[in-house]
């Protein structure tokens, strides 16, 4: 039943074998010496400074949403990092192999990529980007602020969040040991049939590319399942879903269309599978395969998981822009509406990746019209930054510079966007790099708010503010990279520049191709501020301090507890009155106002098993990669038993007694008295009737009164 | 003071930009936007509609934006602040009037104009039709990686060349022999996909001579970046004197030849080949085959050394 593949199997190995380890390519080979002395540096450093109980214990074990969050957005950030590393090769190349009279090294007629290495970079480069950068950054920041956007003390989940956290590392690890053992897929981020078959793919490039995949879906999807229980079941009182802050409305919004998505995803995939290790025809040109099915089926997820990875930045962008505007959020009920009809018709415009399949008119102008629909939502939110500005007093925070770039970003994307949801435009544009920058450009505003938000919530996680100058220095190099490389690209889109080419035969685009390079090499010099962001930041972390309300214009539950966040997040839980419920407080003067008495509060353990899992994971990817049939096996049923005796044996959780919740208050109150010059009070101020700090507290009336937070 | 940097920053790139842009733009080098058929004109027209409504909108938005940022400036006390204003009904109607309206106005465009170029039958095209003005049949056949032009008409082929007379509307079959790519001449016709085991169509006709590069716009594998091809309109009697030429060429096609000429081959040298005495149903026979299982495998890691696989190609003497 199985099929044969090229190139010789055995039972023990599979696949594997030496020459399967690039260890004579000239860029590999270098790199992999590198990586072995940095990891070997590494665990010596962890080692010598005797960090890794600490390790185990804090991080690898924890179920805490925040150092989830935190982990999982290192993950993101290090994958960025290999994605950009990807951009730059790629542009390089396409700079160096331009008309026939380039040079050509390491095997290459013209530049130094062969098409062999060349697909595998750009496919890497797509996938990267979108599933391992940016799905983990986003994931990792709704991890960390819808539960404490919505009052909650953990996720609802909090052992299924560890296990989304590293079945994503595992996708991570077996994309990245592609690098170094075998290959990785040429088809590109979404794959093409039939040219992932095994006719004309008959390496593992594409096995890995399934499997990253399927396991990045699986993290996604669980990730999801828990983000909607938490945001549905966790609330805290008083915090009805019109006082629900905007992040968390994009983030139920975006988790929706995951979780409907995602299984659109597996089964494509599945599906691919099933022809190249059981010789079934699902997507083969012949034997009555459907290649166009293939196409079909990952739009369908493709297109809802463009507006997954969108909704979430846009969220950002909603807390961004009140916060330094000092002002609440224009028409937060109609940016609620906005999100859901995005997410709604995000399901009805997948044929718009392939308006050149030669699809009859009427079907193109469906998807044509349907797709331009999205645009009115998402015009919808511009205009409503925009008066959220307006009568403001807005402060140029290097958060706020980065949420800014991001709408005039969104207004470039949504311009091209709108073109290309012509199919009149489209057949001059599709597979050019018109598209590519299109969807830079709205990929971007991803990016942006993340580094928005990363300077926002940084405070609120580790209790100290990022330096200003280096971010805002970084901001300026980033932006200018993004103009140099990105209007170029448009440029060359109407010039005709298709998308892919390993070979740039036009010669008349080698002054825009110039100016790419020149781009990417700024985008270099921001990577390196954010570097010096980072150490500058962290030596000066005493300096930087600051306490709950980092900003002083806050508005959101988050901002409530003190900043670093304690791991039980609440002391006790906050009584919800507002929308905008920490300027509201702040506005009748109880913002600081403590609980006056603790009770005893429940908390989830720790737990190994999801790292195991996570690890297990990894394995049988790799076992199905190389065909290692034993492996897969073994592989498979210690997942299972690992489920169900983790199943059987539950979690009790532990007891933070009230005694000692009070200690851990009193300490974390004596640093904010130290960086704010006094001490928190307890009880309230005079509050208005009806307005409760914390549940069962009464307060006395004044200010104005509780209401949902609409002023005219 | 980085301010200052960034500044001087943004001066040199806009300048380096504006000059690159200057010195070129007129070169023609823009093909999109210097369309040289009925089907391009098309396309460009709609693209100015599109661009014209939706860049009023983007570009008055991003106006109001930075009239908003400079005028709401913390500190400068330019504008009234309002620490609660965040709702208005006159506003809420415009910010999805605008949109709504400007999108039912594409939408009119963007169904026309998806009928007038459809490229199974595009009206713009077929509409003005003259009934003398006998059509050109191609049919286009994409193999791993060259392009094969059949003229059934003429019983001939050409491999990685396209010759086409003015004034004549042509209509394109297109069928692929391995793996799916694109058909695309970015002055003349947009891309339409081109797949094993079935048939897509498209048409061009275009009154203005000249040579306009065509382009395999969808990745393939390997030898995609070189699956370019010159495509030439000339005028009605040079055509005939082309096709004259061909006809007589040396080399002939039949299926089985065909076969071997399928077999993968990179064109870096942008080989040009004539066939003679084409055996007629080619296309459909390819068609019938590749839906019954046909496949033209691809060795492993083919070009992990591009320097070597030409070697090995050349000395198989199919250059
Ligand atoms: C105004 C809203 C938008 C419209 C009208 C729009 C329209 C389109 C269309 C028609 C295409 C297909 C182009 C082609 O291949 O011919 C496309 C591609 C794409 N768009 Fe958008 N888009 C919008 C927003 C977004 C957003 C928010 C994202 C998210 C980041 C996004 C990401 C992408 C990606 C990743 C692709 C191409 C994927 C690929 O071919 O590799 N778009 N868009
Ligand atoms: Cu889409």
């Amino acid at each position: 039943m199985l099929v044969q593949v090229p190139g010789g199997w055995n039972p023990l190995l599979g696949r594997l074998a030496i020459d399967q380890i690039p260890y004579t390519n000239p860029i590999l080979a270098p790199l992999f010496v590198a990586v072995v002395i940095g990891g070997i540096i590494l665990l010596g450093l962890i080692t010598y400074y005797q960090k890794w109980g600490y390790l185990w214990k804090e991080w690898l074990t924890t179920v805490d949403h925040k150092k989830l969050g935190v982990m999982y957005i290192i993950l993101g950030l290090v994958m960025l990092f290999r994605g950009f590393i990807d951009g730059l090769m790629i542009r390089t190349q396409q700079v160096w192999a331009n008309g026939p009279q380039s040079s050509g090294v390491f095997g290459a007629v013209h530049g130094y990529l062969t098409p062999f290495h060349f697909g595998q970079v750009y496919s890497a480069h797509g996938l990267i980007m979108i599933l391992l950068a940016a799905t983990p950054l986003l994931v990792g920041f709704m991890n960390i602020i819808v539960p404490l956007q919505v009052g909650a003390r953990d996720m609802a989940y909090p052992y299924l969040n560890a296990l989304g956290l590293w079945i994503t590392a595992a996708a991570v690890a077996l994309i990245m040991i592609s690098l170094f053992v075998g290959d990785f897929a040429h088809n590109g981020w979404f794959g093409y049939a039939p040219i992932f078959e095994l006719q004309y793919s008959p390496g593992v490039g594409v096995d890995y590319w399934i499997w990253t995949l399927e396991l990045t879906a699986l993290g996604t999807t669980l990730g999801g399942i828990n983000l909607i229980a938490t945001i549905v079941k966790m609330r805290a009182p008083g915090m009805t879903w019109f006082r629900l802050p905007i992040f968390t409305w994009a983030s139920l919004s975006a988790n929706i269309i995951a979780l409907t998505s995602f299984p659109a995803l597996q089964v494509a995939l599945f599906l691919v599978a099933c022809d190249r290790y059981f010789g079934s025809h699902f997507f083969t040109a012949g034997f009555g395969g459907n290649l166009m099915l293939y196409t079909n089926l990952f739009w369908l997820w493709g297109h809802p998981e463009v507006y997954f990875v969108i909704l979430p930045a846009f969220g950002m962008m909603s807390e961004i822009f009140p916060a330094f505007s000092e002002k609440p959020l224009f028409g937060y009920i109609t940016m609620v509406a906005a999100s859901f009809a995005i997410a709604g018709v995000s399901w009805l415009v997948w044929l718009h990746h392939f308006f050149t399949m030669g699809a009859g008119p009427e079907v193109n102008s469906f998807f044509s019209v349907a797709t331009m629909l999205v645009g009115i939502p998402t015009g919808v939110k511009v205009f409503n930054w925009a008066f959220t500005m307006y009568r403001g007093r807005i402060t140029y925070t290097a958060a706020m510079l980065w949420a800014i770039g991001a709408l005039f970003l969104l207004l470039v994307g949504g311009l091209t966007g709108m073109m290309l949801a012509i199919p009149a435009i489209n057949y001059m544009v599709h597979n050019s790099v018109f598209v590519i920058a299109h969807f830079h450009s709205m990929l971007l505003v991803i990016v942006y708010a993340i580094f928005g938000s990363v300077l926002f919530w940084f405070p609120k996680v580790f209790g100290f503010k990022l330096d200003e100058f280096w971010a805002k220095t970084m901001f300026w190099l980033f932006s200018a990279g993004t103009v140099l490389v990105f209007v170029p690209m448009y440029m060359l889109g109407f010039m005709g520049q298709t998308r892919r080419l390993d070979y740039v035969f036009n010669t008349a685009w080698h002054p825009y191709l110039v100016t790419e390079e020149i781009g990417i090499a700024v985008y270099c010099l921001s990577v390196a501020a954010f570097f010096v962001l980072l150490y500058v930041s962290i030596r000066d972390r005493v300096k930087n301090r600051v306490g709950q309300d980092a900003w002083g214009t806050s508005r959101s539950l988050e901002w409530l507890t003190h900043s670093p966040v304690p791991f039980y997040n609440f002391a006790v839980t906050p009584h919800v009155n507002a929308r905008d419920e920490l300027a509201w407080r702040r506005h009748n003067g109880i913002n600081e106002a403590q609980p006056t008495q603790y009770v005893d509060i429940h908390m989830p353990n720790n737990t190994g098993v999801a790292i195991y899992i996570g690890a297990l994971t990894f394995v049988l990817g790799f076992a199905l990669t190389w065909r290692v049939w034993w492996l897969c096996l073994l592989s498979l049923v210690a997942i299972i038993v690992l489920m169900i005796v983790r199943s059987w044996r539950g979690d009790p959780g532990y007891i933070i007694t009230a005694a000692e919740l009070e200690k851990m208050e009193r300490e974390a109150m004596q640093r904010q008295q130290q960086v704010e010059g006094h001490l928190p009070h307890h009880g309230g101020h005079a509050v208005p009737s009806g307005a409760m700090a914390y549940e069962g507290q009464k307060v006395s009336p004044l200010g104005t009164p509780p209401s949902s937070g609409d002023h005219h | 003071m980085f301010k200052k940097q960034a500044k001087r920053l943004a001066l040199w790139g806009g300048g380096t930009l504006a000059a690159v842009w200057a010195g070129l733009a007129n070169a023609g080098i823009f093909w999109i936007f210097d369309p040289k058929g009925t089907m391009a004109d098309t396309n460009l027209h709609y693209m100015i509609i599109d661009v014209v409504i939706m860049g009023a909108i983007v570009g008055i938005t991003a106006l109001l934006v930075i009239w908003f940022m400079w005028k709401y400036s913390k500190g400068k006390n330019r504008g009234k602040y309002d620490a609660h204003w965040s709702h208005s009904n006159t506003l809420e109607v415009l910010v999805w009037g605008i949109p709504i309206i400007a999108v039912g106005f594409l939408a009119y465009f963007a169904v026309k104009g998806t009928f007038e170029i459809n490229p199974y039958n595009p009206t713009v095209i077929t509409k003005h039709m003259a009934p003398k003005g006998d059509p050109v049949h191609v049919d286009v056949i994409a193999t791993d990686w060259q392009w094969l032009f059949i003229y059934p008409q003429y019983h001939m082929a050409v491999a990685n060349e396209l010759v086409l007379p003015v004034h004549t509307p042509v209509f394109f079959r297109l069928t692929s022999t391995a793996v799916t790519s694109g058909f695309f001449i970015p002055q003349l016709v947009g891309m339409i996909d081109v797949m094993p085991g079935m048939r897509t169509k498209n048409a061009l006709e275009s009154d203005r001579i000249g040579v306009y590069q065509g382009i395999a716009s969808d990745y393939a594998g390997a030898g995609t970046s070189w699956m370019t091809f010159p495509t030439k309109m000339v005028s009605k009697e040079d055509f005939q004197n082309w096709v004259s030429k061909v006809q007589t060429s040396p080399k002939t096609m039949t299926y089985a030849s065909f076969n071997r000429f399928a077999e993968p081959y990179i064109n870096v040298n942008h080989r040009v080949v004539y066939f003679s005495n084409v055996e007629s149903g080619i296309f459909d026979h390819l068609m019938m085959e590749v839906m019954h299982g046909k496949t033209w495998p691809l060795p492993p890691a083919m070009t992990e050394n591009m320097v070597a696989y030409m070697q090995k190609q050349a000395a198989e003497h199919r250059d």
